[in-house]
């Protein structure tokens, strides 16, 4: 299969002279499309510096992240922002709903954001989302109406509303009780397995990183393990 | 679109805030609406106080000469000009015991001299009527004289005779100078007193539309052996009285366009950072720097467009209300000055966003995600 994500000995270097901190270095390996991996590593580690790079919301100081078949360090900070929306959906540690907006507006903002029209074919995919979630009906409802749980899984809805190829998870049962970690997780797992849809989940978890297929571990900024699990 | 609805739903979310700002915006625009057209409406009134009833423009003879009629026809060839009439001019002298009271005397054609001086609907007493003999005076006058509707009035000519007038009427020019020292008389009347041929005058009085075209048209009636005379050059000091005024208005409303944008400007700037997780999460999701900055500037937009149409409709409730107070003036809205104070007033709101715009622009959408 091919690949979705490169990183070739990506390196980033926070300050100048002195100051001068290094968060990663000279880290590789390839993410294949439809792949259900884990990046495990502790606190400072540099494990979330690590998925902003790849997540293109940062830049490497050296090293190329080349991502859905693109070299991405070309690239200008708009066609960076449109690569990243095109082909990465996001699911952080605190869900990023917007307040002011309902779930159907929330879910569909990144179609909105890329100028597609919003019309019966996202609407019934909207629906369908919310029923794969389990959540489903509450597309009126506004974003601040909903629970925890439900907050963190209209995120991931929002985060698969544009196919995209891979997702970027940062931590993203962080915040929630064993019963909605457990569900979350059930969750990607049925989605990567009935979408296609790649995964890479950001944790400080070990057991959190078991439930995936692939655990790239992090440690002082190095990637010093990259293992294949077979729990599943 | 998209940052529209954004900026819409931004503004929903905080109604209070909104509700503030925009009448903050509109108290700003209805000072300026109802200002503006205070003073514009008040120097409408001097300036038609002044000049209002009387000659706008006079052409005299040069070395005591006459005058003739024709020329009045030639002036009125002139597309500004609304009036020119010719005038027979003297003075006489009204004699009571041993004090005297000089008078101003216009002869001519009742039409004519009411077409300029309006004199018809300004009679407070008997009836405007220039027959053979009759004569109008003003009240000052008619007072200090102690004479009325239907009296003989006596007055001693330039040439030292005297003759005797009857008073046909009583008139209110709004000035106690001119109700002191005008007097009016048929033309006829005059041109016997001074020995005047038929197209023989002192004077051509003229009016045009617009008072402030006087100079321009002044220069163009000039002609050998006749002086021309006009308002503006007799009335400096009430004009530049006027420009002061209009000078201290602009500064007022000036300063009240900076109190409105610097409001607009510290609302949008915390609203900006109140903000911040929400532009950070929208760009994370792929909205460019430019779509980010628009939303705050759209947002100016619609708090600018808002407030001034709040701000004109609380200037004409407020001239309405004026119109109430218990003064001899009435505040007219001025449209070209309310479009001019909308326009501005959008402008403004526009530029106070353009900090907030850009610091929205450079929000770092990593700093948004991992503090929460």
């Amino acid at each position: 299969m091919a690949d979705v994500l490169v990183a070739d000995s990506i390196e980033k270097i926070y300050g100048e002279g002195e100051t001068a901190t290094r968060a990663l270095e000279a880290v590789s390996f390839e993410v294949a499309e439809g792949e259900f991996a884990s990046i495990v590593g502790q606190s400072g580690s540099g494990k979330s510096t690590l998925l902003n790079l790849l997540g293109l919301l940062d830049t490497p100081t050296s090293g190329v992240v080349n991502l859905a078949g693109e070299d991405t360090s070309e690239l200008s900070r708009r066609q960076r922002a449109r690569l990243r929306s095109d082909t990465i959906g996001f699911v952080f540690q605190f869900h990023h709903l917007l307040p002011e907006f309902t779930v159907f507006e929330n879910l569909t903002m990144p179609l909105r954001i890329s100028g597609q029209r919003v019309g019966d074919a996202e609407r019934k995919r909207v629906s369908e989302l919310l029923e794969l979630m389990g959540i489903g009906g509450l597309e009126k409802k506004n974003a601040n109406q909903l629970s925890g749980g439900q907050k963190q899984r209209v995120a991931i809805g929002r985060a698969l509303i544009k196919r995209p190829e891979i997702v970027l998870a940062d931590e993203p049962t962080g915040n929630l009780d064993t019963a909605n970690t457990d569900a979350v997780y059930d969750l990607f797992r049925s989605i990567n397995q009935e979408l296609g849809t790649g995964f890479l989940i950001v944790t400080h978890d070990r057991g959190v990183a078991e439930m995936t297929d692939r655990i790239l571990e992090v440690s002082d900024g190095k990637l010093v393990q990259d293992v294949r699990n077979d729990y599943v | 679109m998209l940052p529209l609805i954004i900026a819409s739903r931004f503004l929903r979310s905080a109604p209070g805030q909104t509700a503030l700002i925009i009448a903050g915006i509109g108290v700003g625009i209805a000072v300026q609406v109802f200002v503006g057209s205070l003073i514009s409406s008040l120097q409408d009134d001097l300036v038609d106080s002044t000049v209002g009833s009387s000659a706008h423009i006079t052409l005299l003879p040069v070395d005591d000469e006459q005058i003739s009629a024709a020329l009045a026809e030639e002036a009125l060839q002139q597309s500004e000009v609304t009036t020119a009439i010719p005038v027979r001019r003297m003075s006489g002298l009204y004699v009571s015991g041993d004090q005297s009271t000089p008078l101003s005397i216009t002869g001519g054609d009742p039409e004519d001299i009411d077409s300029i001086y309006g004199l018809s609907e300004r009679i407070v007493d008997g009836e405007f009527a220039l027959e053979d003999g009759q004569i109008l005076v003003g009240t000052t006058f008619a007072d200090a004289a102690a004479t009325g509707v239907g009296d003989e009035l006596e007055l001693v000519l330039p040439n030292g005779e005297s003759a005797s007038y009857r008073v046909a009427g009583i008139f209110d020019l709004g000035a106690a100078a001119a109700n002191e020292r005008l007097a009016f008389l048929d033309a006829e009347s005059v041109g016997e007193a001074l020995g005047l041929g038929d197209d023989d005058y002192s004077a051509i009085e003229i009016q045009v539309a617009d008072v402030f075209t006087s100079t321009e048209l002044a220069q163009r009636l000039e002609s050998p052996g006749v002086e021309v005379i006009d308002w503006q050059s007799e009335n400096e000091e009430l004009l530049s009285g006027l420009a002061a005024q209009s000078g201290s208005s602009l500064m007022i409303q000036a300063f009240v366009l900076v109190a409105v944008a610097l409001g607009i400007a510290s609302t949008l700037a915390i609203s900006a950072v109140q903000k911040t997780r929400q532009i950070g999460i929208l760009k994370a999701m792929g909205m460019t720097d430019a779509a980010a900055g628009r939303i705050f500037l759209l947002q100016a937009l619609i708090l600018g467009v808002t407030g001034v149409a709040v701000g004109i409709g609380l200037g004409y409730l407020l001239i309405w209300g004026f119109s109430f107070a218990p003064v001899d003036f009435s505040v007219r809205p001025s449209p070209t000055l309310i479009a001019i104070s909308a326009a501005i007033g959008v402008a403004v709101a526009l530029a106070s966003s353009v900090i907030p715009s850009r610091s929205t622009s450079r929000v770092d959408p990593i700093e948004v995600i991992q503090g929460g």
